[in-house]
């Protein structure tokens, strides 16, 4: 199904959450490949991959939203603690806000230093900043500090469907996944047992 | 006198009309730029965005009457708008402003076009001499009482032409061949 129930995630908001994933681990690794090559022909296609993807992150986080918003999202397991609620909502607040925030800074810090974004040779996007390299300098740390930001939030996020699923063993997990039906209810045990 | 001497004296007499003839094609003012009013550009595609650098020094002179256009400029006055790419393209691998500080454009021929002319002739950059066209337009206006003449005009050049971008640099995918060069001059007139 393409639309999400209250039970489980529909088919395209399942391929956005994995799609972003895997172009978050690609992000990862040209982002911190551009950063380490010496000034050369290799540095300049290796970070404008990385800021084509970013964009293509940016309007993926943006369709995501919107289709959230259209959609009901799943509710969250009932043997969960308030405190758990809380910090799940967080976390996911958190991620969409830097599945925004980050390729923006990029953005900035592009348009700070002039040298233009293009995505992928097709559309050169406007500067969004006039020149300035204290900016840029500072747009860097802010970009740095979001990713690491990223990679803590994830982290918990992983681990906490990690526990869903093995540990709890719920249907959090199996809910964004394509194909496998959720465990049936009777089967769901509480988190006192 | 004898009759050498005569042949000698009648030389400079036979010379001068020919001296008159090249002359008439050569009237009106010569045109000099006004530096602080005129700019010189460039713009490649590097990664799909158009990045532009400028040439601070370059002197130039127009002569419509002797269909002569001349421009030089120099290299090392280049900005990129960055520190780290003006290291990059002022050094050996793209403009190797050391070895070759100046670049010379000197119109051998101009053809009259609707609004302008285009001039063809050799660009000598980074040591390498080609032949252009260069078309622009021009026009001259009364700017308080003086002649002014306004010579705007964009070629595109292929920088391996010229061997700007030596070894990886050679590569087009991500840094464009074509570079487009923009002129906007202020040329005031002189006498000749």
């Amino acid at each position: 199904m393409l639309r999400n129930t209250r039970a489980r995630w529909g088919a395209l908001s399942q391929l956005f959450h994995w799609l972003i994933a895997a172009l978050i681990a690609v992000q990862v690794v040209l982002g911190l490949t551009g950063v380490a090559l010496p000034l050369g022909m290799a540095k300049l296609a290796t970070l404008a991959r990385h800021k084509s993807l970013g964009i293509t992150i940016l309007g993926l986080a943006l369709l995501r939203l919107g289709w959230r918003a259209v959609n009901p999202t799943p509710a969250l397991p009932g043997n969960l603690r308030p405190h758990e609620r809380r910090l799940a909502r967080l976390t996911h607040a958190v991620l969409y806000a830097l599945l925004i925030a980050l390729p923006l800074t990029g953005w900035m810090m592009s348009s700070a230093r002039g040298f233009p974004v293009s995505w992928f040779n097709l559309v050169q996007l406007p500067n969004l900043l006039s020149r300035s390299v204290p900016l840029y300098h500072t747009l860097v740390r802010v970009h740095v500090a979001l990713a690491i930001t990223l990679g803590a939030v994830l982290t918990l996020h992983i681990a906490a469907a990690i526990k869903h699923h093995f540990v709890l063993r719920d249907d959090i997990l199996r809910r964004m996944l394509p194909g496998a039906p959720p465990r049936p209810m009777g089967t769901l045990p509480s988190a006192k047992e | 006198m004898t009759a050498s001497r005569l042949v000698r004296l009648m030389i400079p007499c036979l010379a001068l009309p020919g001296i008159a003839l090249a002359h008439a094609a050569a009237t009106g003012p010569v045109y000099t730029l006004i530096a602080a009013h005129s700019t010189l550009t460039y713009t490649f595609i590097q990664a799909g965005a158009a990045n532009q650098g400028r040439f601070k020094v370059f002197t130039a002179r127009f002569d419509p009457g002797a269909k002569m256009l001349t421009v030089v400029i120099d290299m090392r006055s280049f900005d990129s708008g960055d520190a780290q790419r003006n290291g990059l393209l002022g050094g050996r691998d793209f403009f190797d402003v050391a070895q070759f500080p100046q670049a010379r454009f000197t119109s051998t021929q101009l053809r009259r076009t609707v609004g302008g002319y285009v001039a063809t002739g050799a660009l000598r950059l980074r040591g390498v001499t080609r032949t252009i066209a260069v078309p622009f337009s021009w026009r001259v206006i009364d700017s308080g009482g003086r002649q002014v003449g306004l010579l705007d005009g964009t070629t595109v050049l292929k920088r391996l032409d010229f061997g700007v971008g030596q070894g990886q640099w050679r590569a087009t995918e991500w840094l464009g061949n074509a570079v487009t060069v923009r002129f906007a001059l202020r040329m005031t007139a002189a006498a000749r």
